[in-house]
């Protein structure tokens, strides 16, 4: 017996991310954190790097979204405790720990809170630099919206006196008596995504961080952001002083064998410049000095971003060790003892704020996690992947792994992991799929019509004293009933209560009514709920209105009752204009074919294929040579595994060739793409020249990479044949054995060649420095007395055992560092037997150094794959500037495009290794098979509409469109003896997202955005300055 | 129909302000405001459109019509568009928009804005609307076109 439901354990990104794609692949999710809130680590990050992008922003709306799924069931405060059972059917035991607050009761008023007698602690969740009641809620934007008291600060809990909070509560939701309670789950799969802590207590004392003015990066988000301790001033937490020298420590005991973590932290060096470089916009006056190792920014548009930090912002950057931090007593100002690596000399630097870069490790609690779940830790105490190849999936069958809890990694990598995952566990759960799925009831529902006269019902919220303390309520409902069309006006306790919502059910009923507003708090939570009771009434949930007068009053003006009020009014008054022009608008339901197709057989496509197709759905390999594998038939060994390419390779290929839901082209190319999601009807033109016309529900792109060949660069010629890219000598070392090594006694590799210039190629190609480190080794031991010396500029080993992997390497070559100001000079000295001299500037020795060599091996970047702009165009899809496919967005939407039903993985995004490719590819193949899972999906009311009389056909929506919605049709139209061809504009409702930039760009008013047209916002403009 | 308006004259001069606010960051900004008890002026009303590139110039133009002293059009930074790029076109067709305004109408620059709040800059949209409020006070009403 399988169970079609899972247990994610951590509602950071990474368990939000896998629940919401899991219930759209089928699964009733129970969604468990231990803390109070979902939300995670990301919840607590001021912005992210490298767009600056606000980290709540992004984010807030997923929470809110698993807030309202009717197929998550929300478990924070829980924490797993036993597992039974067997991969399939596990039974899971979690403990639901006390909140001493109904959750179900809470509404989230905070009136508790504000009675709570002033004991107050450090708050958590702004990392103990802020502070909370007893009785709480961890951050404002928490879900769910609800209090908990802290037991052992709460003084009715600790000495029976007070409970004042539960005489101020008017929902009743004080609920002293609450003890820990065990329930039981029935489970098919489990995933894990536990994330990380920054302990930085644990750090050895010369990092400083007992010193006030010292403090981790994560406390350091929190001072930065707007909604944290400090309200967004950048202040230092001893004098609350604005600090205007502020050092940036990398590698705060991490990449250290003695005392803190060996492993490369990976994210540190990129959130290190986006703090900096918010620092700098905060306030001009301020200095940043960033203390760094290496720069490690591999990752999409990273290593620009660092450079604009230094260029645009003036951020400086020096290479040093640190060798300790103490503190000025009189000035509490930091003196930063450090060696500058680029001089040799030894320095003091005198700063106001230290940010250290302290080592992100597995959260607490991994290890008891582990030996509940009977899974195994790596060294670190990360979760343990069950193969290379698959770092989802856990040491036991049918637990999963997602995010940092496996290893370090950035957000976006963390929510490719999650609906990778998700993929992974759709197919494994296949047979179970929609059994617990909740079905909503459908209401027949009033048919209302749009000539039919307005009847508006209104309630208003108390929101217990929160809105009925500052606004006068009960003469704002006088007020409502003589607006015209206001057929029920009430005011209540709480809307948001079930009986409330039975309430809405019944005023419908009984005063027939065809509108309804709520004024109560925001759309942005509430909304849906009070959609779905309208639903319930058979009423169409576009005919609901919703007025936010506790934020926008009551909130805001607390000393100003009539102003509070008067403003209720007008919104109220605002809201009802609108109201009467609503009309009923309809989701239209899209079918979907059940199919996928997969452009490029490389790793990353026959990875989405083999997922997508043992989900059952039919997919369509093309690959433009005529074998799979793409750029792994070239490769001779993987790091840091050290196995043959060629086993792996084969082995994928064999499963791909034998499942009979794939279908390969092989030798063929794309001839046309035509319609949208769901519903594309692709041409493929194979060997023979024969066109294929398929219908596709879904796309995936996975085109791939190539090795930049450094044309007449570092004597890159057609007659020097020892100079060599490093691809040329994989496939030397695959093909050739090692007899051509006889002659050669000294080999060097030049990193970085063409790669992150000031012009040109000016990113970092994230795989270059693992691949030469790999080839240093299988030399060495091809022949142990060769000598090799590696020039590079900062080395990229920040993945899962790599910086092990190197610091072993180290041994077998010498590591010579040369920069951008100082390009390595190659001569050729002799022609047969080939030599080179090599002449450059070593920044670590400080002089020039100069030498000959047999052999040279250039590492440059990987560059996309040749004919992408043809492709981009048929699909309508952009390329960033690099030439790779541009995601809709980069931290949280990686694997989709914009446009919906079309999806990227692997090097055609950006270069990466065979890990990620993979982990992408499992991503991009949940992401696709989440459509053609639902069969059908319905599109939003939400939607432009185009008035064909009035469109001129210009162009113009067209071209502002994010989501290529809109196209302009030619059709022929005969006026009496001519025949003209017209251009109109026809909007697709099934790509369209109802933003309405093509409404507002529209020359001549033809474009309606269906809830937010211009006759509904005009009247609202109407009816607030002219009092209608 | 629009009945004409009979401005109130009032001893203190209250202005009438209209702010639009996009659903994603700014609105979610206001209520950050609203939840962390940030006050601010009460002049102003809020209008929610999904996108800041949904504002049309003629929403613009018919609230200065109608007697708006000053109207601020709010969205997520450049860059955290929920609708990629919708804020762009808003920037795009304010400079258009502020050019009609100065130059053809003969209104003063101040009184139609844009501005960028995220939604975790609560204070700061407390502090737009405080600021914009003052402003607006200064320049006194504005006189129907």
């Amino acid at each position: 017996m399988m169970e079609g439901s899972v247990l994610v354990i951590g509602a950071g990104i990474g368990g939000i991310q896998s629940a919401l794609d899991l219930t759209e692949l089928g699964f009733k999710v129970y969604l468990v954190d231990r803390t109070p809130s979902i939300g995670g680590r990301m919840a607590q990050l001021d912005k992210t790097f490298p767009t600056n992008d606000c980290s709540l922003c992004i984010l807030a709306p997923k929470m809110v979204e698993v807030f309202r799924n009717p197929n998550i069931e929300l478990m924070t405060y829980h924490e797993v405790q036993k597992l039974a059972g067997k991969p399939g059917d596990f039974t899971v035991t979690v403990l639901k720990k006390p909140r001493y607050v109904d959750e179900i009761k809470c509404k989230g008023c905070g009136d508790c809170a504000a009675k709570c007698p002033k004991i107050e602690v450090p708050n958590l969740f702004d990392m103990n630099l802020g502070k909370r009641k007893s009785v709480y809620i961890p951050f404002p934007q928490a879900v769910p919206p609800v209090y908990l008291i802290d037991p052992e600060l709460c003084l009715k809990l600790t000495k029976g006196v007070c409970g004042v909070c539960a005489k101020v509560c008017q929902a009743e939701a004080i609920d002293f008596d609450q003890k820990p309670q065990e329930i039981e789950l029935k489970v098919g799969a489990i995933v894990v995504a536990t994330g990380f802590d920054m302990p930085a207590k644990n750090l050895s004392s010369r990092w400083g961080y007992h010193y006030e003015n010292v403090v981790s990066a994560l406390e350091y988000e929190r001072i930065l952001c707007a909604s944290g301790p400090f309200g967004g001033h950048v202040l230092r937490p001893s004098d609350q002083k604005e600090p205007e020298k502020i050092a940036f420590i990398q590698c705060a005991g991490s990449r250290d064998l003695h005392e803190g973590v060996p492993y490369c932290s990976s994210v540190c060096c990129m959130y290190t410049a986006k703090e900096a470089i918010i620092t700098k916009e905060h306030s001009d006056n301020s200095q940043c000095f960033v203390f760094r190792h290496d720069i490690r920014a591999f990752g999409k548009n990273f290593y620009e971003f660092t450079q604009r930090a230094q260029k645009e912002y003036g951020v400086k950057y020096f290479q040093t060790k640190i060798s300790k931090i103490v503190e000025d007593p009189e000035t509490n100002d930091l003196i930063i003892h450090y060696e500058d690596l680029k001089t040799g000399t030894f320095h003091d630097f005198q700063a106001n704020l230290v940010v250290l870069a302290t080592p992100l490790v597995p959260s607490t609690g991994s290890k008891d996690l582990a030996k509940i779940l009977e899974i195994e830790l790596d060294e670190y105490h990360f979760f343990k992947e069950k193969d290379y190849f698959n770092k989802s999936k856990s040491t036991k069958d049918g637990i999963y792994l997602c995010g940092f809890c496996q290893g370090p990694m950035d957000i976006p990598e963390t929510v490719a992991d999650a609906s990778g995952v998700a993929g992974q566990v759709a197919a494994f759960l296949n047979s179970v799929k929609f059994d617990h799925i909740k079905e909503k009831l459908e209401v027949p529902e009033l048919d209302i019509k749009a000539t039919d006269e307005p009847r508006i019902g209104v309630l208003i919220c108390h929101c217990g004293i929160n809105i009925g303390k500052y606004v006068h309520v009960p003469l704002l409902a006088e007020y409502v009933r003589t607006l015209p069309n206001v057929v029920q006006c009430e005011d209540n306790l709480y809307s948001c209560s079930s009986d409330s919502q039975t309430r809405i059910k019944e005023l419908i009923k009984d005063h027939k009514l065809n509108r309804f507003i709520v004024a109560s708090c925001t759309p942005r939570t509430h909304e849906a709920l009070f959609q779905e009771t309208c639903q319930e009434a058979g009423l169409n949930k576009y005919l609901f209105e919703m007025v936010n007068i506790r934020d926008q009053c009551s909130c805001v003006h607390m000393d100003d009752a009539e102003a509070a009020t008067q403003k209720a009014k007008d919104l109220i008054r605002m809201s009802v204009a609108k109201s009467r022009l609503l009309k009923p608008l309809k989701e239209e339901l899209l079918k979907i074919t059940p199919t996928s197709l997969i452009i490029g057989g490389g790793i990353g496509g026959m990875s989405a294929a083999l997922n997508i197709a043992e989900q059952g759905f039919k997919t369509f390999l093309v690959e433009k040579e005529s074998f799979l594998g793409g750029n792994l038939n070239y490769l001779n060994v993987l790091y840091p595994i050290e196995e043959n390419a060629s086993d792996f390779l084969n082995e994928t290929i064999e499963k791909v060739n034998h499942n009979k839901n794939i279908q390969i082209f092989l030798n063929a190319k794309i001839g046309d793409i035509k319609g949208y999601v769901g519903n594309y009807i692709v041409s493929i033109v194979d060997s023979k020249n024969e066109t294929h016309e398929l219908s596709i529900g879904t796309i995936i792109v996975a085109t791939g990479g190539k090795e930049y060949k450094p044309k007449d660069m570092f004597q890159y010629k057609k007659e020097n044949k020892n100079v060599i890219t490093q691809l040329e000598l994989e496939q030397k070392l695959k093909e050739k054995g090692k007899s051509w090594l006889d002659d050669i006694n000294r080999i060097t590799t030049i990193l970085c060649v063409n790669a992150r210039q000031v012009e040109g190629i000016t990113y970092c190609s994230n795989i270059c420095c693992g691949n030469s480190i790999k080839n240093i080794g299988l030399l060495k031991k091809l022949k142990p007395e060769l000598e090799i010396a590696v020039l590079y500029r900062d080395l990229q080993m920040a993945k899962k055992k790599y910086e092990e992997y190197y610091r072993e390497r180290r041994k077998d070559a010498i590591f010579l560092r040369y920069d951008l100001d100082n390009i390595p000079i190659i001569s050729k000295v002799n022609k047969d037997p080939e030599k080179y001299n090599i002449k450059f500037y070593d920044t670590n020795l400080q002089d020039f150094i100069e030498f000959n060599t047999d052999l040279i091996v250039l590492s440059t970047p990987m560059i996309p794959a040749d004919n992408l702009e043809e492709l981009a165009k048929m699909l309508k899809v952009p390329l960033d500037r690099n030439g790779f496919f541009l995601e809709a967005h980069v931290k949280l939407r990686p694997l989709d495009f914009a446009t919906d039903g079309i999806f990227l993985c692997g090097c055609a995004q950006w270069p990466k290794n065979i890990q990620d490719t993979i982990s992408q590819a499992n991503g991009a193949a949940g992401r696709a098979s989440r459509f053609l899972s639902a069969k059908e999906i319905k599109t939003s009311g939400i939607v432009a509409e185009v008035d064909p009389v009035n469109c001129i056909g210009c162009g113009k929506c067209e071209s502002v469109c994010p989501y290529n919605a809109i196209d302009i049709l030619e059709s022929a139209k005969d006026y009496e003896e001519v025949s003209l061809i017209v251009r109109k504009s026809f909007v697709n409702s099934a790509l369209c997202k109802g933003c309405g930039t093509c409404a507002a760009t529209c020359p001549n008013g033809a474009i309606s955005i269906m809830q937010y047209d211009f006759d509904q916002i005009t009247a609202m403009i109407e009816s607030y300055l002219l009092e209608l | 129909m629009p009945k004409a308006k009979t401005k109130v004259i009032r001893k203190d001069f209250t202005p009438e302000i209209l702010v639009f606010c996009c659903n994603w960051c700014s609105y979610a900004g206001a209520d950050l405001a609203g939840v962390s008890r940030f006050q601010y002026p009460p002049n102003m009303r809020i209008i929610r459109v999904m996108c800041s590139g949904r504002v049309d110039p003629a929403f613009v133009i018919k609230a200065l019509k109608e007697g708006a002293d000053g109207i601020l059009i709010t969205g997520c930074h450049i860059g955290d568009c929920h609708y990629i790029s919708g804020n762009e076109y808003a920037q795009e067709r304010f400079g258009r928009l502020h050019e009609i305004i100065i130059k053809q109408l003969g209104i003063n620059e101040k009184r139609v804005r844009l501005e960028w709040v995220s939604a975790s800059e609560g204070k700061r949209f407390a502090d737009l609307i405080t600021e914009f409020t003052n402003q607006i006070k200064e320049l006194g009403p504005l006189k129907v076109l």
